[in-house]
């Protein structure tokens, strides 16, 4: 059993404040991934550091194996004392979850943690521990694909205090509406920043409090394929798809010439569409036993941005919006970023003769590079990526 | 009468799209949908002539200016 995690985090900084006093950190070990969200005490710089410093002791402890109670202590005597509060002071939370499905988590002065599975808000069950004078929930519990767990900081919960809702949106109301959202299994990004965008207006866009919310979803092991050019020789051909046909996953084609390979020897029609739903990108095409076949450069190029657009952290309607268009580019991006936990892509090093005479306005035989640039974006993700080149 | 026009990247880039958009509409101005088919195709290998476009199998050299006259000339000539 491999489990695989999808996490995406997303922050508004409390009003007139230029750095988030609320740190997520991200950890890959050999057998687990951790996550660890830290609120530090005040705001601004102060804030920032105590909750850096927080999440990074943690996470480069635990990575290394220590126990818990080794951790916390450590914090305790490393965290500056605030001259004003006479006070060193961070939460945290830690959420352990082990190849082998094992999650483990911790938390200190948090809001509770919302799990969700199969549509239901589910309680497991916690432990009070006195580690290093704190007193922290220890929960043990098994993971499921498709299983939520959201982890956010207070400002969450007290969105729209005094203003909106009197009392804030308290965490029963927040966990109802991550529940409505799950019912869909939306992407972890997406629950995330819909989170954020219903915080933000329940701040009327000035945060009383740095806020932020972690969504880790458990996801299945997805293969994409990606063929993309033709090989250096046309002996390669059947080589490269041998290789592409026989890798277990969805099959996707960029570019013409690719897919005029893929056609003859599978010997089945490309269907090309004449529908420009963004004139700048080139239609698609349909080719039996493909999820997708697009056009070469052009798309890759596109893709690439919007890949680099989604890991600086663009979580915005627009962008989902972009992401949710039809064009070639867009969809293949999708695929990426929601679709895949691992990418394989096969790459065809042919120059193409048609494109060096030609007085094109930009150089066409950027291929290798795009295909650098998204490999680089989609470990960016956490994703695993093999190129072979032919 | 199947009409194929090229959409691959450098075709793309000479504006296979305006000659597309063109021919749709001049099909639909002149009411022979019945008798011209529309497709589009990946890399034909003549870059150089872009925007291809084939009628059968005869490939022609078009641009977006000239799409127009192409269409008179060698569509509409054809049918008639």
């Amino acid at each position: 059993m491999n489990t695989n995690l999808e996490i995406s985090w997303k922050s508004l900084n409390k009003y007139n404040e230029e750095l988030c006093g609320d740190k997520v950190e991200v950890i890959k070990c050999d057998d687990s991934e951790i996550v660890i969200l830290s609120d530090g005490m005040g705001s601004g710089v102060k804030a920032n550091i105590l909750s850096t410093l927080t999440s990074k002791i943690l996470g480069t402890m635990l990575k290394g194996g220590a126990d818990i109670s080794d951790c916390v202590e450590t914090i305790a005597k490393t965290l500056p004392v605030c001259r004003i509060r006479q006070v060193a002071y961070s939460t945290f939370s830690i959420l352990k979850i082990s190849k082998d499905g094992k999650g483990y988590l911790v938390e200190y002065d948090n809001p509770g943690c919302v799990f969700i599975r199969d549509g239901e808000i589910l309680n497991i069950t916690y432990t009070f521990k006195e580690v290093a004078g704190k007193k922290i929930r220890e929960y043990h519990f098994a993971v499921r694909p498709n299983d939520y767990m959201i982890l956010f900081s207070d400002g969450v919960i007290h969105a729209g205090v005094g203003q909106k809702l009197k009392f804030g949106w308290g965490w029963p109301g927040v966990a109802e509406f991550i529940q409505g959202l799950a019912q869909n299994l939306i992407s972890s990004s997406r629950l995330a920043s819909l989170v954020c965008n219903a915080c933000r207006n329940y701040y009327m866009n000035a945060p009383g409090d740095d806020t932020t919310v972690a969504v880790m979803k458990i996801i299945n092991e997805k293969i994409i394929n990606i063929f993309s050019g033709p090989p250096a020789s046309y002996d390669d051909d059947e080589v490269l798809m041998t290789d592409f046909m026989s890798s277990p996953g969805k099959k996707i084609i960029s570019g013409g010439t690719s897919a005029n390979i893929a056609s003859r020897i599978l010997g089945k029609r490309i269907k090309a569409s004449l529908e420009y739903s963004d004139p700048e990108i080139p239609p698609i095409a349909s080719l039996f036993g493909m999820e997708l076949v697009t056009e070469g450069v052009l798309t890759l190029n596109r893709c690439a941005k919007i890949l680099k657009q989604y890991n600086a952290g663009d979580f915005t309607e627009g962008f989902y919006q972009k992401l949710d268009a039809q064009n070639g580019a867009a969809k293949l991006a999708k695929i990426i970023i929601e679709d895949c936990t691992h990418l394989n892509m096969f790459v065809g090093q042919a120059m193409n003769a048609a494109h060096q005479n030609e007085g094109l306005p930009f150089d066409l035989s950027i291929r290798m590079r795009l295909i650098d640039s998204i490999k680089l974006e989609c470990e960016k993700m956490g994703k695993s990526v093999t190129i072979k080149y032919y | 009468m199947l009409v194929t026009i090229c959409i691959g990247s450098s075709c793309h880039l000479k504006g296979s799209r305006d000659v597309i958009t063109s021919f749709e509409n001049l099909v639909t101005q002149h009411k022979i949908d019945n008798q011209v088919e529309l497709t589009g195709s990946f890399c034909m290998g003549e870059c150089a002539k872009g925007v291809c476009v084939k009628i059968d199998e005869e490939l022609f050299s078009v641009t977006p200016s000239d799409a127009d006259t192409f269409f008179e000339t060698e569509i509409l000539g054809r049918l008639s």
